[in-house]
């Protein structure tokens, strides 16, 4: 079955987003932190991780370019409170990125990209 | 020698004027705790209020908020400057950048920092000085994109000021902070420092500072305090005390009334524009916080704008303090020595009407009671010696005055605790109440005379022209946890 | 704190299975009720309200769209119902501001009138949640009210209302622009500048451009941080270029020398008459871009003829 990580501080997000990706029929694992990641998670190929950037302890931009070297992963999609344009072309200079949402966010983009998988 | 002595102080004048100075002394000292404590009341009570129609995450959303560069010096630090600078690093704003100014170090900090940060030198050449400093001699950037907000710059020795004016040169962002290379700035701190210049109304905020805490002995991971203890030793305990006593009574409650003169220099928020006008941080003395708050504050004075010099309650900075009495003495002599300079610096503010509030009330207060009150203890002490000896004590009484005397300041340090620990989210268990209110109440005896043993070799080295420069002050370091 | 905790778990559990249903685990609005009250939503635990309704705000503001409706008819049937205009009647400013902030947010039109009498007010916070209130409400014939507003408005207040009309109101009106440029209050041009820089107005950066060499340095900074976000036609640049010794700080002449060095071909005429000027503070600057960019040999006469007066840092 395809596989989704959420990672986001924010548990209303969290859940909104665990919830938007099980109704379309995606397995989901969704985390408040990096910590909470099981090794068997980190060996699991997910098709889609949706992330944060703003975590304790560890720059933005080098939490991406952590997520997009620890873990296995087909898209990489930023939800993220801090969204200016500033930020997105930093992360999106880092490549690797499909996609930047900045709060506040469309559901139904997220979703279309989904189901477009 | 005695007898010349008991015949000066024998005298009628004489007695009574020593008697009655000591005692309105102490009484104006109590009266403006008293008033501190209602002051940091309220201050504290309307900061809350006012945050929760500036919320950090209605901040770090925000698109036009000021950006911030945050310049920290570092002067032999390889042991820990990896760490340090990915925990400055990770501090959450998104208008950020940082600069590590390495101050003359001769240990291999630079070599670690090019190693671990991919730094490549960058031509120094058209680097415009508008206050002027030691050589720079390289500006380093990172090659790796994840580190774009990273900036070194190498440069020859010149002491902190002259690290942070360095900083200060480079930066070109309208808010610069500064700090040190081995502070633990809480994530969220900037988001918080910013809200005064969001709100900045009529007046112009020149100066922002925010609480400092000390975390000997805490736990540290990943460069973010993760569990915050008590200290082990006596020493850093009572300055654990005498830092929220310090930030809560005296700096909010002074914020209340805008008599702010100091925005300590392990964590200062300023517009760089007033800070380039004023000319930067003063690196002939050793009290460069003080001073500049000061210089500022005149500055506003001159040019005739109504300004703020503000503080937050919370600690949004955590640093170690000096572990024992050798190094707490070092440090305590280093404050004095810089009280003494920036106090004369600015005689010239001494009941001065042109310069208002600050000249009629604030120095002469920083003179009388914060410049002035190690002498007075001081000289107390030798009275209640020499007047011992002539008989002249009436013991019981004395001894009343004194429990009397404690008391109200134990009711102070316990008002402050209370205060603290009710607001913020800090040594909230019980038995941390009680050993916070333990070294309050041992802290007269235990801790104070060191205190003013060390303030006074300042003051001593001050007036023998004894030269003398920072001192060492030799840090364990925090504990790190690997979990 | 615990208790907080599950209220906000419980709360984003009810939000989330409210915005996706799902066939074999959808919730009920008697469902949902219910387990409001459980964690304790009751009329007599009023910090558990407030907290409620500190989450219910959260939430809406990070949401846009169709599930930003869904999201308003779930809180039309859950408590608390009714607590905001009990607060802006009340005396206490803290109080008066916060149930403005919980109308607006909540998107009350119906108390607009009473909200709109408060766009004065003497404490700042009640009258910058009014003022706000009334972009929500009004979108961008709010902008009519400009020249009306007694007091100034703080770089908070202007940041709110720009977000908050581009959130609601994301189709510019240009007609009730054009009314506001006629405020002389300085505020209302920063507000009006940052409006034209957050919609990416082209056709009204002139209104930036006739204020980079305004006589207020604020309005100057506002105007030199919105122009930095648009790439102008080479007329216009040559206007900034005009305008540029007109600007009395070094600093934002500094800012307007990048912005010009990155937005034009290299004008050789332009640098060298500011190189040979009398401003000394940004020569080096000056002489730096003219090196970098294939003259060195005019920066080394310039040097050669001053040289005694030279402060390069030759590292």
């Amino acid at each position: 079955m395809r596989k989704v990580l959420v990672i986001q501080e924010d548990i209303i997000i969290l859940k909104i987003l665990e919830r938007l990706v099980l109704v379309n029929d995606f397995q989901c694992k969704a985390i408040r932190s990096l910590d909470s990641l099981s090794i068997e998670d980190q060996q699991t190929n997910f098709d889609f991780i949706i992330s944060d950037i703003l975590f304790e302890g560890i720059a933005p931009l080098e939490f991406v370019a952590q997520v997009k070297e620890v873990i296995p992963h087909k898209n990489l999609l930023i939800v993220t409170n801090m969204g200016q344009d500033k930020i997105k072309q930093e992360i999106f200079a880092l490549s690797g990125i499909d996609g930047f949402y900045a709060v506040p966010i469309d559901l139904d983009e997220i979703e279309a990209i989904i189901q477009a998988y | 020698m005695l007898d010349s002595l008991e015949s000066f102080f024998g005298n009628y004048y004489v007695y009574w004027t020593v008697n009655y100075f000591f005692l309105i002394y102490g009484i104006m000292l109590m009266t403006i705790y008293f008033s501190g404590v209602v002051l940091a009341n309220r201050a504290i009570r309307r900061t809350k209020k006012k945050s929760t129609f500036l919320q950090v995450q209605d901040i770090v959303s925000a698109t036009d908020i000021p950006s911030v560069t945050l310049v920290a010096p570092a002067y032999n630090e390889g042991m820990t400057i990896i760490e340090n600078v990915k925990s400055l690093l990770s501090i959450q704003y998104p208008y950020y950048e940082f600069i590590l100014v390495n101050d003359g170090s001769k240990d291999d900090s630079l070599e670690k920092l090019i190693k671990e940060f991919d730094l490549e030198q960058h031509d120094a050449s058209f680097i415009t000085q508008p206050i002027p400093t030691a050589s720079v001699k390289s500006i380093y950037k990172s090659k790796n994109k994840k580190y774009t907000h990273l900036t070194v710059i190498d440069k020859n020795n010149g002491g902190r000021a002259d690290a942070l004016n360095t900083g200060i040169n480079f930066a070109d962002t309208e808010l610069v902070i500064c700090t040190d290379a081995d502070c633990i700035i809480e994530q969220d701190a900037l988001l918080k420092m910013v809200r005064p210049y969001l709100e900045e109304d009529e007046e112009e905020i020149i100066a922002c500072g925010g609480g400092i805490g000390i975390a000997n002995d805490s736990i540290v991971h990943n460069g973010v305090l993760k569990e915050l203890k008590l200290p082990e030793n006596l020493v850093p305990m009572v300055q654990v005390v005498e830092y929220i006593r310090a930030f809560l009574l005296g700096r909010m409650a002074w914020g209340e009334i805008n008599g702010l003169m100091l925005v300590s220099g392990a964590f200062g928020m300023y517009p760089r524009k007033r800070v380039m006008e004023v000319g930067g941080f003063d690196s002939k003395t050793v009290g460069e916080d003080l001073e500049l708050c000061i210089r500022l504050r005149i500055h506003m004075e001159n040019l005739k704008k109504p300004y703020k010099v503000v503080y937050l309650p919370e600690t949004l900075c955590w640093t170690e303090g000096p572990p024992d009495y050798d190094i707490l003495i070092k440090q305590r002599d280093r404050w004095a020595r810089g009280l003494w300079e920036t106090m004369s610096l600015h005689r010239k503010l001494f009941f001065n009407p042109r310069y208002r509030h600050m000249g009629m009330l604030y120095y002469p207060y920083w003179l009388f009671f914060e410049f002035g009150a190690p002498l007075v203890e001081f000289l107390g002490m030798i009275v209640i010696i020499l007047f011992g000896i002539f008989g002249w004590i009436n013991w019981p009484f004395s001894l009343l005055l004194f429990f009397l005397v404690y008391l109200v300041g134990c009711l102070f340090s316990t008002a402050a605790i209370f205060m603290y620990v009710k607001n913020f989210d800090h040594y909230t268990k019980p038995k941390q109440i009680v050993e916070l209110l333990l070294a309050a109440y041992l802290e007269p005896f235990l801790y104070h005379p060191v205190l003013v043993y060390g303030q006074m070799k300042g003051y001593y080295k001050k007036l023998f022209r004894i030269k003398s420069g920072w001192g060492a002050m030799t840090r364990k370091g925090f504990k790190v946890s690997d979990s | 704190m615990r208790r907080l905790q599950k209220i906000e778990a419980s709360f984003a559990d009810i939000v989330s299975k409210y915005l996706y249903v799902s066939s074999n685990d959808s919730i009920t609005i008697k469902q949902i009720n219910t387990t409001l009250k459980d964690v304790g939503i009751k009329p007599r635990n009023k910090n558990n309200i407030q907290y409620l309704i500190h989450l219910m705000i959260r939430t809406q503001r990070t949401i846009l769209g169709g599930h930003f409706n869904k999201l308003q008819q779930l809180y039309a049937q859950i408590p608390p119902y009714g607590v905001s205009i009990g607060k802006i009647n009340s005396r206490n400013w803290y109080r008066k501001a916060r149930g403005i902030r919980e109308i607006y947010e909540m998107n009350q039109a119906q108390y607009f009138d009473e909200i709109f009498k408060l766009i004065n007010h003497k404490n700042i916070y009640v009258r910058r949640e009014a003022q706000i209130a009334m972009v929500v409400f009004s979108g961008w014939e709010s902008l009519r009210f400009l020249p009306y507003l007694k007091k100034n408005m703080t770089l908070w207040q202007q940041i709110k209302i720009v977000e908050k009309l581009f959130d609601l109101h994301p189709k510019p009106k240009i007609k009730w622009l054009h009314r506001a440029y006629e405020t002389d209050k300085l505020f209302g041009k920063k507000l009006l500048m940052r409006i034209i820089r957050k919609y990416e107005l082209h056709g009204e950066t002139g209104y930036i451009l006739d204020h980079l060499n305004h006589e207020d340095y604020e309005v100057r900074e506002t105007a030199i941080y919105c122009v930095q976000s648009f790439g102008l036609s080479s007329r216009s640049v040559n206007y900034i270029k005009e305008l540029y010794d007109d600007i009395p700080d070094a600093t934002q002449q500094g800012q307007l020398l990048d912005y010009i060095f990155e937005n034009s071909e290299m004008d050789v005429d332009f640098y060298l008459r500011q190189l040979y000027s009398d401003n000394d503070e940004l020569k080096l600057n000056i002489a730096e871009i003219l090196w970098n960019n294939g003259y060195k040999e005019k920066v080394q006469e310039f040097y050669y003829e001053q040289y005694s007066k030279a402060t390069v840092n030759a590292g």
